[in-house]
């Protein structure tokens, strides 16, 4: 198997093999927002907090909306990634590596959130040496950890017979692709090893993903905090999370067909399949948004309408509903109907989705921390050119990262669309024909 | 198992020793630090309960990833040439 190469195994390989023009301005962009990122953080760490819209009693903003954003969008990798995988739903082979990518990325962003956020970072040391268990902030860590782990694993193991590639077809960079790819050859016993590996790690990192997401939702539904203690908060948290992570993958799909022409990999038919996959979650989304707000509604409690009407007429109305516009109307407008232009209403719908999630961790956090329901004076948040500095950082950072992957790491899995075409397609057939009925049985 | 020949064989064969050794003492590294969890919430008698409760899903996992990484380094890298 790996000695047949593809037709267009050259595309996957071109942009490890050549740099152009493109990328260096690619990067020049993308380090200006980091810059800008690291000048704002650097004003925060010498002259503290106070330099942000940071206030009591609106202790949370921007860094715990992109903490739950980034978070969220590392769903991608589980659910593209494995659940395609074990469903063994052939259409994902040119997919799961820009999906796992993702997801370590945007965790290392994500979890990056919190210590920008913390006033006195060195006091993070006394979370390692004193950290107590009866908070749902160490809970999170744990998970946190333990889906970086897997997914960094999960990424790593069906990457090894590219490395290989890599390793036996570049003049450069001998000595990286040798150490990584762990000395494989593809013998019968090595194959059975990586795929055995594989198959549990993503039967494990799916319950890791949705348990790390359902403890990102008990930060806020352990508290008894207007509008956060709900029931439903977890998986909530989790549909939404699912949401923004095809969108956010539909995006990089999109982005890397157009400047490095994967087009023959990646084809409308993978855009309908995953646009049918949002409008899904869009749909889910609505469900769960609509039974939280009329469960908070028909109980009425004066604390909970308070931040209610905030929401829907009050201060926070233009997020609000620009949350429903992106997450609901715009995906539910381009995706019902996908008969032509496919990834170009794709792109509109899962564009419009990014913006969306993010309002709604927005809509989450802020407003309920605004109407407090303690005597607490009133507040209204409003970011200094600090959190946006950060915001823009951090969106910066991960496009980046994404980037440089692509420099050193096929991001279509060679080997398995390899796999696809010698043993995939026979697989498929002999499958198929073992879900229908048999002949012999049709005739008695 | 297949002893590296060349020089250039026997440095990556080093290294991939330490690319995984270092993978485990990340893992090991976060195992370290529950467990540590667990013996401050003992000393202080700080709930416990909680502490160990979710230890006890927390490690085992934990512990299952670095049965991954050895499982895969043993079959792949020292013995995957055997047949």
């Amino acid at each position: 198997m790996a000695d047949i190469r593809d037709a267009h195994e050259d595309i996957l390989l071109a942009p490890i093999e050549k740099t152009g023009r493109g990328f260096y301005i690619g990067v020049a962009v993308l380090s200006v927002f980091i810059l800008w990122g690291a000048l704002a953080y650097a004003v925060q760490f010498f002259e503290g907090l106070g330099v942000t819209g940071l206030h009591q009693p609106v202790g949370w903003g921007f860094y715990v909306t992109n903490f739950v954003f980034f978070i969220g969008i590392s769903h991608a990798g589980t659910l593209i990634s494995a659940i395609l995988r074990l469903s063994k739903a052939e259409w994902r082979r040119p997919i799961t590596r820009m999906a796992e990518v993702i997801t370590c990325m945007v965790l290392f962003i994500g979890a990056g959130q919190i210590l920008v956020d913390l006033g006195r970072p060195d006091r993070m040391m006394n979370v390692l040496r004193y950290g107590r268990y009866q908070s749902p902030l160490l809970w999170d860590a744990t998970s946190i950890s333990a889906y970086l782990m897997a997914s960094l694993t999960y990424l790593y193991l069906p990457m090894i017979p590219d490395i290989a590639i890599l390793r036996d077809r570049l003049k450069k960079r001998k000595l990286f692709y040798s150490v990584l790819a762990l000395g494989w050859k593809g013998t019968e016993r090595q194959q059975r090893a990586l795929n055995r590996a594989i198959a549990i790690m993503a039967v494990l990192v799916i319950p890791i993903a949705i348990s790390v997401h359902s403890v990102v939702s008990f930060v806020f539904s352990m508290t008894l905090q207007p509008m956060w203690h709900s029931t439903i908060f977890g998986p909530y948290f989790v549909v939404g999370a699912i949401f923004s992570g095809i969108a956010a993958l539909i995006v990089a799909m999109i982005v890397f067909r157009k400047i490095y022409g994967l087009h023959p990999y990646l084809k409308p038919i993978h855009f309908r399949y995953l646009g049918q996959l949002l409008l899904i979650m869009a749909l889910l989304w609505f469900y769960f948004t609509f039974s939280e707000y009329l469960t908070g509604y028909y109980g009425a409690q004066p604390e909970e309408m308070k931040v209610f009407w905030a929401k829907f007429s009050g201060p926070f109305w233009p997020f609000f509903w620009a949350m429903v516009l992106c997450n609901f109307i715009i995906p539910l407008a381009c995706l019902v109907r996908l008969g032509q232009r496919t990834v170009g209403k794709v792109l509109t719908a899962s564009l419009a989705v990014i913006v969306g999630m993010w309002l709604e961790r927005f809509i989450i956090i802020v407003p309920t921390l605004s109407y407090p329901r303690l005597p607490f004076p009133e507040g209204i948040y409003l970011p200094t050119w600090v959190e946006w500095g950060e915001t823009a950082g951090s969106f910066g950072l991960f496009a980046l990262f994404y980037l440089l992957f692509t420099k050193f790491f096929p991001i279509i899995s060679i080997w398995e669309i390899r796999e696809g075409r010698e043993v995939g397609v026979k697989e498929v057939e002999e499958r198929l024909m073992s879900y229908l009925p048999d002949e012999a049985e049709k005739r008695t | 198992m297949k002893l590296p020949d060349s020089d250039f064989d026997r440095l990556v064969r080093k290294l991939q020793w330490v690319w995984v050794g270092g993978a485990m003492l990340l893992i090991g590294g976060v195992v370290t630090w529950i467990v540590h969890l667990i013996l401050t919430a003992l000393w202080l008698e700080d709930v416990p309960s909680a502490s160990i409760g979710i230890a006890l899903v927390a490690i085992p996992i934990f512990l299952v990833f670095s049965g991954v990484v050895i499982y895969v380094f043993w079959n792949v890298t020292l013995r995957g040439e055997d047949r």
